[in-house]
């Protein structure tokens, strides 16, 4: 254990070997983080080559902005449906996947390509089912004998379910994945013997089955909250935030207030107010990982 | 697991069958899109109308498309390789190694993809631009690589637990050094891991849209996602042949590799998570 070879010690060989991680970590998480958190006491624009520090200037304008709440709502509720929607759809996918029927392998495969591929490609997807005059969403509504000419992404009231939509298309898989691979954990004596005690299904699933999936269950829904407040493919390529702002969540809002309108200061203020948003969930993530270990 | 009751019976034909048309019909839809002349576009018929490769060749013969393609095969494939050797390097720190702060770099990684990616931007554009770097991938490169920390130095970690101690300690013994033992006894055990790192790492960015489109500001040397969103968002008016054509080419490369190592993918990157 002692033992020196080539000069270095385990100790070292260790620390070395975290290094690249650890320098790529720094330079694109934690510099930018810290810096984004300066900047946001700045008045930078990219239109205007001095800048100033302005105290607190920043955060009075973002919290005084009417558009902020709502962005935060958007945010929210996004958050909240596209994580909800896909583990309750993926939960139910993964449990008749695994009752192991013919072709269950089969659709296994396939159901997960819908997560693999890009998020454009699923945006023009949604963006062309959802089209206001030609999309197959209303050319069915149209056969059933409805009007069928709703501009699904055209109109606030739902504009963002469309979205949530979307993303719970392309999430279903990945929460349908992790949950299969929990229930192969399951204890099947454990349910044999509830069933000699009379238990049902419905019993059966949410006694045993949801229980001894407890600890997988709260990581993907942590991963999946922490992803989704992230997310940005799916509202810009179908919508880029609209129809008046009805789908701009803080991702977007951060990125239009930096990239478009140039403002760095404002942008990373309302980056900095979400950071600690985002804290909150990240400690329930840690504690998770952590208990896991 | 569950006994086939009646009601158990109703519950799994009405969800398979409506979830079913929810997982499989959009992708069906586009393909069927992509399939159809421009004068059918809007039909309904679902793989019943004429059927034209026409869609396919105006995307392969675009020259600026099939460079975005090229761009993100070259970007896609040398992240993939730098998560592969940075995740590879981590995850056998954390499983073999012991030595003060190793907790809390191990905490710093999972957070990897906690924080908000748009704040980030901010600096690593600006950083970017005053080393007039805003062209080059670099920033992309690193970037993507962060993002698979978390997931892939956890992963890796549990493919490094599962060596025994007494094989590290005996090859010691026989006068290996660190990086002999690395090289010919650890990393070959782990190499169903990598394979995973290294198919997530390339999905990862195949598929960013965010990074891409900021920090690469040449337009000829955009990424399939970004270069997809430039070249169809702007116009004026839609061709959905077009667009859904451009799609499928832009899901087929991840399409493939998933298919040849679909079963290193599912349980490399489920096992981890569901040991725990």
């Amino acid at each position: 254990m002692g033992e020196r070879r080539k000069g270095l010690t385990d100790t070292q060989v260790g620390i070395l070997l975290i290094i690249p991680g650890l320098a790529i970590f720094i330079a694109v998480i934690l510099f930018p983080f810290v810096d984004a958190i300066r900047m946001s006491f700045t008045d930078k624009s990219m239109l205007m080559p001095d800048w100033d520090y302005i105290g607190l200037n920043n955060y009075r304008d973002v919290f005084n902005d009417p558009y902020f709440l709502k962005t935060v709502g958007t945010t929210a509720a996004f958050v909240l449906a596209s994580t909800a929607l896909p583990f309750i759809l993926g939960l139910i996918w993964a449990l008749l996947l695994n009752q192991g029927f013919k072709g269950s392998e089969f659709l296994r495969g396939v159901t997960l390509v819908n997560w693999i591929i890009p998020g454009t490609a699923i945006g023009f997807l949604w963006s062309w089912i959802f089209n206001g005059q030609y999309g197959v969403l209303n050319g069915i509504i149209k056969m059933l004998g409805g009007e069928g000419n709703t501009a699904w992404l055209g109109q606030t009231s739902t504009a963002l379910i469309c979205v949530v939509i979307a993303r719970t298309w392309q999430m279903l898989p990945w929460y349908m994945a992790f949950l299969l691979g929990g229930l192969q954990g399951v204890e099947l004596d454990q349910i044999e013997a509830a069933r000699i005690d009379g238990a049902g299904n419905w019993k059966c699933f949410t006694k045993i089955v949801v229980p001894s999936m407890k600890n997988i269950i709260y990581l993907i829904l942590a991963m999946g909250l922490v992803g989704n407040l992230q997310h940005f493919d799916l509202p810009w390529t179908m919508v880029q935030g609209g129809p008046a702002r009805a789908t701009t969540t803080l991702s977007l809002e951060v990125y239009n207030t930096a990239f478009k309108n140039w403002d760095m200061g404002k942008a990373a203020t309302i980056g900095t107010v979400w950071a600690l948003l985002l804290a909150c969930f990240s400690i329930v993530y840690l504690k998770q990982v952590k208990d896991s270990d | 697991m569950f006994q086939k009751t009646k009601g158990f019976r109703a519950f799994f034909w009405v969800s398979i069958v409506l979830i079913g048309i929810f997982v499989f019909f959009p992708l069906l839809w586009m393909i069927n899109t992509a399939l159809k002349p421009t004068s059918d576009t809007f039909s309904m018929a679902f793989f019943t109308g004429p059927k034209t490769m026409d869609n396919f060749i105006h995307i392969v013969t675009d020259s600026k498309i099939m460079g975005y393609l090229k761009n993100s095969l070259f970007v896609s494939f040398c992240s993939s390789l730098m998560a592969t050797i940075v995740c590879s390097f981590a995850g056998y720190s954390f499983a073999k190694f012991r030595y003060r702060g190793r907790k809390f770099v191990m905490g710093l990684f999972m957070m990897s993809q906690a924080f908000p990616q748009a704040i980030l931007l901010l600096s690593i554009y600006e950083i970017m631009r005053r080393l007039g770097l805003l062209g080059s991938y670099w920033s992309l490169l690193i970037s993507y690589t962060v993002f698979t920390l978390p997931v892939g130095t956890w992963t890796l970690k549990s493919y490094f637990d599962q060596i025994p101690d007494a094989l590290i300690e005996s090859a010691k013994i026989d006068g290996a050094g660190h990086f002999q033992i690395m090289r010919k006894i650890v990393f070959p055990l782990a190499v169903p891991g990598m394979i995973t790192i290294a198919i997530y790492g390339f999905v990862w960015s195949w598929n960013d849209l965010l990074y891409s489109m900021t920090l690469v500001t040449d337009n000829a040397r955009r990424t399939l996602a970004s270069g997809l969103v430039m070249t169809f968002l702007g116009m004026g008016s839609t061709n959905w042949g077009y667009m859904m054509a451009a799609s499928v080419v832009a899901a087929i490369p991840v399409t493939i590799i998933f298919i040849f190592l679909q079963r290193y993918f599912i349980q490399g990157l489920t096992s981890g998570a569901v040991k725990g």
